[in-house]
């Protein structure tokens, strides 16, 4: 048989025709898939592009902004040293504060403002000795009136409060003051007493809460054969640190020497006159006097 | 002469019991003895007065003279433990002469007193005692609840005229806890006070709520939690409360309600009724009834008046 010829005319032109027909359209499709893969190519090009920029538009910013920051940290950093002073110079003024409102305490009566009032500081002291303190929480209101406080109860607060806070509080306070400072002194004269001198009594000292009432017995040479001295000291005035009322005898009862009785009125006047610790320790150095003396 | 001078100088000889009239106003010294001697002093005790007063005013008394009379007059308590002891057990014996006294001093200038009462025929019960507490240069003694309470009028009197004072009250208040009525008493139960030396007052205080919940409704409750926070601490403080273990309200009021023939309302006497708190801590029961929720803020002040008024036994009347 013959094979078909694609060139030959006629019949044999005819599979020519249709395979040419067939080749052109391959061709075409051929040419049309090429320019859509292109075209999808061009925009998946494109599209990768924007991601790209997505990508590095943001990342180009930080390294911006991080070279930026350093330039700013390399410009900050002497401000921040101001910045640290300063902080120091209000701590210290701070300080310096503190110190002064802590200073007040000397003055005896200080006070710091609360919610509802005032909290005033008594501070007490006797002979440059810096005693107690006692606080009366002021309300302020119509009537003024003592929240609470810190003051002992044996201190009549209730009836200076009574005479003197409605109607005149410098007063109150003034009056409170003198009796804390009493009481206060009256204290520390008998706590030396015992603390200081108890080789000097015979026995142990005597007191009430107030200290406004002391009896004790003394003798002026400890281990000696002297006679001891009883002292009852009253102290009627609340706002004294001296007693208003001094009794020594002399215990036992006889009738004393002349040098005797002289003494025993020398004492009385003594604990009149003077702050009990002191008049003790004047016994205690005549007694080293009368001692180096002797030897 | 001011009128208040006047007034002061008045109370203050007002004072002054008529026998040591004489002493004080010479101590004074500031009416002259001419003065003085013009003065009918067996008169009664006002016109005796008005006589002074009307002498103050013709020399011009001021109000340091005032002042000093006031000093002079001041009954300051000399108290002496040996007399008060003395008088104290020579009162109760002369009235009964069986009676077992016995004291105890302590340090912080409080005499405990043991008190085992007989009668003339009988001997002293030690197994009923009463156990005392006086504190000295105060006018407070503290009392144990005894049995025998015909004793109690005698007690009372020993203690006033050892102690050198006119009266004796009793107070509405009762615990099992001695420390608590003291501070209580003394007003001792708050001890902390604002100083510069102190840390800030304000505490940061959480209210420990569940970070779960939605967060609009934590808000709304923060908000009346705090409320009734702030309140409580304004009303019962930060420090630890004293112990009692009972309030107790006697009432004798007309009943009040709202709804109309209320057989209770129509009543004309007064309903009469009991009503008693207890808890082993009654104070700080009180104190955590508002933030538990179980009661509103603020409590009725007849329950939060108790340690200021010192008492936790009321009666109740309508006025």
């Amino acid at each position: 048989m013959e094979q078909a010829n694609p060139l030959r005319p006629d019949g044999e032109s005819k599979g020519g025709v249709l395979a040419h027909l067939e080749r052109l359209e391959n061709q075409t499709s051929r040419s049309r898939k090429r320019s859509e893969a292109q075209a999808q190519e061009r925009v998946l090009g494109t599209k990768i592009q924007k991601l790209r920029h997505l990508r590095d538009d943001p990342r180009a910013a930080l390294w911006h902004r991080r070279g930026s920051v350093k330039a700013c940290i390399a410009n900050v950093e002497p401000n921040r040293t101001v910045e640290v002073n300063e902080q120091e110079a209000l701590e210290e003024k701070l300080e310096n504060v503190k110190a002064i409102l802590q200073a007040y305490h000397f003055t005896g009566l200080s006070g710091k403002l609360t919610s509802r009032g005032v909290c005033v500081c008594i501070n007490t002291a006797f002979e440059g000795n810096l005693l107690d303190s006692y606080f009366v929480d002021l309300v302020i209101q119509k009537p003024l009136r003592i929240h609470h406080h810190s003051v002992p109860v044996f201190i009549p607060l209730e009836e200076i409060a009574a005479k003197y806070l409605q109607t005149n509080i410098q007063h109150f306070l003034f009056s409170l003051c003198e009796y804390l400072n009493a009481y206060s002194g009256r204290k520390y004269q008998a706590d030396r007493l015992q603390s200081d001198f108890a080789a000097l009594l015979t026995g142990p000292l005597q007191r009430n809460p107030l200290c406004n009432l002391l009896s004790f017995t003394y003798k002026l040479d400890p281990g000696g054969q002297s006679f001891p001295f009883c002292a009852r000291l009253l102290y009627k005035d609340l706002t004294a640190t001296l007693p208003t009322d001094v009794t020594v005898t002399c215990q036992g009862g006889e009738a004393l020497s002349t040098s005797w009785e002289e003494q025993r009125a020398s004492h009385e006047t003594l604990f009149c006159t003077k702050p009990l610790h002191q008049v003790f320790a004047s016994f205690a150095r005549r007694e080293k006097l009368e001692m180096s003396l002797v030897s | 002469m001011d009128e208040t001078v006047a007034e002061f100088i008045k109370r203050t000889i007002l004072k002054i019991p008529l026998n040591e009239l004489t002493t004080i106003l010479k101590a004074w010294d500031f009416l002259s003895e001419n003065q003085l001697q013009t003065v009918n002093f067996r008169q009664r005790k006002e016109s005796v007065v008005q006589h002074l007063i009307h002498l103050c005013e013709e020399k011009r008394a001021s109000l340091n003279d005032a002042a000093l009379l006031d000093i002079i007059c001041e009954d300051v308590d000399l108290f002496d433990m040996k007399q008060f002891k003395n008088s104290f057990k020579k009162i109760l014996q002369r009235a009964l002469k069986n009676v077992t006294v016995s004291f105890r001093e302590t340090e912080e200038n409080a005499v405990w007193i043991r008190i085992a009462w007989g009668t003339q025929y009988t001997k002293p019960n030690q197994y009923k005692p009463t156990y005392v507490v006086y504190y000295s240069q105060t006018p407070y003694a503290f009392k144990s609840s005894s049995t025998l309470r015909r004793n109690t009028p005698l007690l009372g009197q020993a203690l006033t005229v050892a102690s050198k004072h006119h009266q004796i009250v009793k107070m509405d208040l009762r615990s099992r806890y001695l420390d608590s009525l003291k501070a209580i008493v003394f007003k001792q139960y708050n001890q902390t006070f604002e100083t510069h030396n102190s840390a800030t007052p304000l505490q940061e205080r959480s209210l420990g709520l569940d970070i779960n919940m939605d967060s609009r409704i934590i808000h709304e409750n923060i908000v009346e939690k705090e409320r009734v926070q702030r309140i409580t601490q304004e009303t019962f403080g930060d420090y630890p409360q004293p112990q009692l273990e009972f309030a107790q309200y006697k009432l004798e009021t007309k009943f009040k309600s709202d709804l109309n023939g209320s057989i209770l309302a129509e009543r004309e006497e007064p309903l009469r009724c009991l009503i008693k708190f207890s808890s082993p801590h009654l104070l700080e029961a009180l104190k955590s009834l508002a933030p538990a929720g179980i009661a509103d803020a603020p409590l009725s002040p007849l329950l939060t008046c108790i340690p200021n008024k010192r008492k936790n036994y009321f009666k109740i009347r309508d006025k």
